[in-house]
């Protein structure tokens, strides 16, 4: 009874946090912008801000998963069927992008193409291929995080056997015939996702391809003047679109997904990574400069926040000093210092697991308990927990913020844990996502066995589940707590209509503030980088609790 | 079930309060000053964008002289100001916006989400009355919005300079021009309206001002959000080449007649842009300080004393960049700022009454012209 009380709530509180700022922002929009959605998706052909909007997002986003695959599986093969030297240290490193906060990256490419580096900025030609491989550093995490365990973890016999086929005498044959069958549902899942965040991107379009934009990022910049009555009606006709064509292909992209998983699932016989890898010293070629492309941005930002430009007319020149962390660290009145951002971020991140972290995991548990009796019921369920993934983070934000409008406007504006509202949204889903194959993995009969020795509820979950769960639960906190502090798209609707701002937000700020400042760029790299350190502290420590086998998709 | 139901119910709850808050939107009337409700907490939310003279100092001198807490809310241009305060109509979380001009104000005053502030103000000069002349906002600067163009590039031999606005259509001149969009920035929406005035007075009766546009957009112009992307990122003549992200593909720009009397001076006394000064292609801005509805008023009308004061306004053109509000005011001579700047003879005639009645209009009409194949 307590069980289905605390289920029932946990549903309950989520279904309101989610679809009471979906539905205020959504009844707003349809308001005013009429309740035909072809006139909507009409409309963004029609209008110069989104025209050309929806081809750019599809091929940019296609061209991602591409470029995104041919990186990552040379390097994920590498990884899965060969040994290396420090092999979990470099599988951390080649998957760090991940999880770090898009904004960074942005800053980092911005630096590794700006004039002290490639010097290719000024050549509007270049923008697409730069948004493509900033796309594919951010998601080869994915191909690695999904196809290396199938790799490294396959019975030798397999392939033994396969040699000795005619089939499979070739290199070819074996591609085609055993790892391609194999991989293809890695492949997919991998590719499907990756679809999915270029899709969605904000933070690297916004900076990298001026003039271009993706549905995500136009949303964004006419969330402004979103859900006013009789003004500039088009743009809520293109935001509803927008969101439209979004919301069905990510959430046809998370169907797929889910399918995938489940065919993912399906087993093979397995053997141990011992027996499995063999030397390759050729393979270098292909993981030293993976791990010189994942390291390379990061590096980029933390140098650049050193490097001062002075110019004057006849030449400019650049200077080593620590004016752009001084002026990052001090504030103004239209700018409040990094300590603050890092204040509030830091805040904000952990008010956001402790909301998160115990509703994704009810949730998680929820799912797990009908799962067996009513499956229709589960995936019922399992779906609606993945509704905020298919909303994206712009469109959350901007049900948030017409939300907060309508209900009480200077409130929400001083009220400092309003942008927590976003995070949470945000976070949960992934928490759910986490914790669901780690409770599917409990044998039910630990729990029945303690319950015939009489152990109470709270005894069986603090020496029962508790302790199975930790490292699924310690990788949930740290990918929460990073996905809060790298937050960028709602919190950048969001904060415009709040007093107060978070360290990506403030990166983003600080790039835009006008006129020549020589400081503003390596004070916007100084913040990045304190992000970027507080990303990887969390990264490094994740990966220490990882499960060894399957750990979900993260 | 019983899950079922109560997710059922709650989906009904949701439905069911935003349909009470969507009632809460009906038109407000305009209220009479004396029929004015606020608080004064001693706090003052400041709307604005990045205005350049909002100094730390400029705002530190006002904290102490007058006793308020001022904090600034940041928005992204003119047009989000704008936007914020229709967004928030009847529920306004500033006090004091800074930043609307001459081609918005109109419909903020239609929208009635500002009031009257109760500001003494002295000594403005005639010119910045034009426009608008009355209570429900205050000039703090002006300028004239024209065509800037890199005279490094732009020399007679590489390219030569336009004559009329018809040749930035040719060939030579592809993806060469950049322009903030009048939908979201406001030298952009007052270079549009001078577009309207400029080709209904030119010798040309066969096509108008939104040909003029279809056939820009088809010359590939570079349409830019705000005024700092087009002329620190794209404009070759300007101090953008000594900042980062700079691009430089532009070499002619929408900004001010006195921008590049602001590089020269900054400079001292060199620049290579130079205003292209065709008769009724610039525009007379200028830019209000207003009280917003349910803010503190006190508060407001005191900054925009203190905004309007000669201390303060006569240093409009060093601190922001701007021609002052005062009468006998002028740009300074040193480092060419004077002598760099133009003052057109002849900008574009639009009344504020044209403005109001047409602006939505020429707005649509601006979007459909530049979607035109």
């Amino acid at each position: 009874m307590k069980i289905r009380l605390s289920s029932s709530c946990a549903f309950l509180a989520y279904t309101l946090l989610v679809l009471i700022p979906l539905w205020l922002a959504l009844d707003r929009l349809i308001w005013i912008a009429g309740p035909n959605p072809i006139n909507w998706i009409g409309s963004l052909d029609e209008n110069y801000i989104s025209q050309g909007v929806v081809g750019f997002t599809f091929l940019q986003a296609l061209l991602s998963t591409i470029v995104t695959l041919i990186i990552g599986l040379p390097i994920a093969w590498q990884l899965g069927r060969h040994k290396w030297p420090m092999q979990s240290m470099m599988k951390a490193v080649l998957t760090m992008p991940f999880v770090m906060p898009s904004i960074v990256a942005a800053m980092g490419f911005m630096h590794i193409i700006g004039r002290s580096g490639l010097n290719i900025r000024a050549d509007d030609s270049t923008w697409y291929t730069t948004l493509i491989i900033a796309h594919a550093w951010f998601n080869m995490a994915l191909v690695i995080r999904f196809c290396e365990p199938v790799l490294s973890t396959l019975e030798p016999a397999f392939e033994e056997q396969m040699r000795l086929l005619p089939a499979g005498q070739t290199k070819i044959g074996r591609l085609r015939k055993l790892w391609a069958p194999l991989l293809a549902p890695s492949v997919a899942a991998a590719a499907c996702m990756t679809f999915v965040f270029s899709f969605t991107s904000f933070a690297l379009v916004r900076w990298i391809s001026l003039g271009d934009n993706t549905l995500e990022s136009v949303m964004a910049g006419l969330g402004s003047s979103a859900g006013i009555p009789n003004y500039m009606v088009s743009r809520n006709e293109i935001i509803l679109g927008a969101s439209l064509i979004q919301f069905t292909v990510l959430l046809s992209s998370l169907w797929l997904m889910s399918i995938l998983q489940q065919k993912r699932q399906s087993l093979l016989p397995q053997a141990s990574e011992k027996f499995v890898k063999t030397n390759n010293n050729k393979g270098w070629m292909i993981v030293g400069p993976g791990l010189f492309f994942a390291v390379l941005p990061l590096i980029a930002v933390f140098w650049a926040s050193f490097r001062i430009r002075n110019s004057d007319l006849s030449e400019t020149t650049y200077s080593w000093g620590t004016g752009g962390w001084e002026f990052a660290f001090s504030s103004t009145n239209s700018m409040p210092s990094a300590w603050d951002a890092l204040y509030n971020s830091l805040g904000y991140a952990s008010l956001t697991l402790c909301i998160a972290l115990p509703l994704g995991w009810t949730l998680a548990q929820t799912i797990v308990n009908v799962e067996t009796k009513r499956p229709r019921y589960a995936r019922f369920l399992d779906i609606l927990t993945m509704v905020p993934f298919a909303a994206s983070s712009v469109m959350i934000g901007l049900g948030v913020m017409l939300g907060m409008i309508r209900i009480d406007a200077e409130f929400f504006y001083s009220f400092w844990l309003t942008p927590i509202i976003a995070h949470v949204m945000i976070t949960t889903p992934f928490v759910v996502r986490i914790m669901l194959p780690a409770l599917r993995a409990i044998d039910p009969s630990y729990d029945e066995c303690a319950q015939t020795l009489g152990l109470s509820a709270w005894k069986r979950f603090f020496s029962i589940r508790l302790p199975l769960l930790r490292g699924t639960i310690l990788v949930a906190t740290i990918f929460t707590l990073a996905m809060s502090l790298g937050e960028f798209g709602a919190s950048w609707v969001i904060t415009r209509n709040s007093d107060w701002t978070t360290l990506p937000i403030m990166i983003d700020s600080l790039r835009s503030i006008p006129y020549n400042n020589s400081l503003t760029t390596p004070a916007a790299c100084a913040v990045s980088s304190v992000l970027m350190g507080i990303t990887l502290l969390l990264f490094t420590w994740a990966e220490k609790f990882r499960p060894s086998k399957g750990g979900g998709m993260f | 079930m019983k899950l079922f139901t109560v997710l059922t119910l709650c989906l009904v709850f949701v439905a069911s309060l935003s349909g009470c808050i969507s009632q809460q939107l009906d038109d407000d009337e305009q209220v009479p000053p004396s029929q004015y409700e606020w608080e004064d907490d001693g706090e003052l939310v400041i709307a604005t964008y990045d205005v350049y003279g909002l100094t730390d100092e400029l705002i530190n001198e006002f904290e102490n002289q007058s006793g308020y807490q001022v904090s600034l809310l940041k928005l992204d241009d003119a047009g989000s100001v704008l936007d914020h305060l229709l967004q928030h109509q009847g529920v306004q979380v500033a006090d004091l916006a800074i930043g609307l001009d001459n081609t918005y104000l109109q419909t903020a005053l239609d929208y009635n989400v500002l009031w009257e502030h109760s500001a003494e103000l002295t000594n403005l000069s005639e010119s910045s009355l034009l426009p608008y002349n009355g209570t429900y906002a205050a000039p703090f600067d002006q300028g004239y919005v024209c065509l800037n163009y890199d005279t490094n590039i732009v020399d007679g031999e590489n390219y030569s300079v336009p004559l009329s606005l018809w040749d930035l259509t040719s060939e030579e001149w592809r993806g060469k021009v950049a322009i903030p969009s009048p939908e979201t920035s406001s030298p952009g929406r007052a270079f549009m309206s001078a577009t309207t005035d400029y080709f209904a007075h030119d010798s040309d009766n066969v096509s108008d001002w939104t040909d003029w546009w279809n056939a820009m957009s088809a010359n590939d112009v570079i349409v830019t959000t705000g005024w700092s992307e087009a002329y620190e990122t794209h404009y070759s003549g300007g101090y953008g080449e000594w900042t980062e992200g700079y691009v430089g593909d532009a070499h002619i720009v929408v900004s001010y007649c006195h921008s590049p009397g602001v590089e020269s001076w900054s400079n001292g006394n060199w620049t290579k842009s130079a205003a292209l000064n065709l008769p009724r292609a610039s525009f007379h801005q200028v830019e209000y300080a207003t009280a917003i509805e349910g803010g503190n008023l006190a508060a407001a009308s005191a900054f925009i004393e203190y905004l309007l004061s000669p201390a303060i306004n006569s240093k409009m053109p060093i601190e922001n960049y701007m021609y002052s509000v005062l009468e006998q005011s002028d740009l300074p001579e040193e480092g060419g700022y004077r002598f760099n700047s133009v003052v057109p003879q002849q900008p574009a005639n639009v009344s504020t009454t044209d403005i109001a009645e047409n602006m939505e209009t020429w707005l649509s009409q601006w979007n459909t012209a530049m979607v035109a194949e």
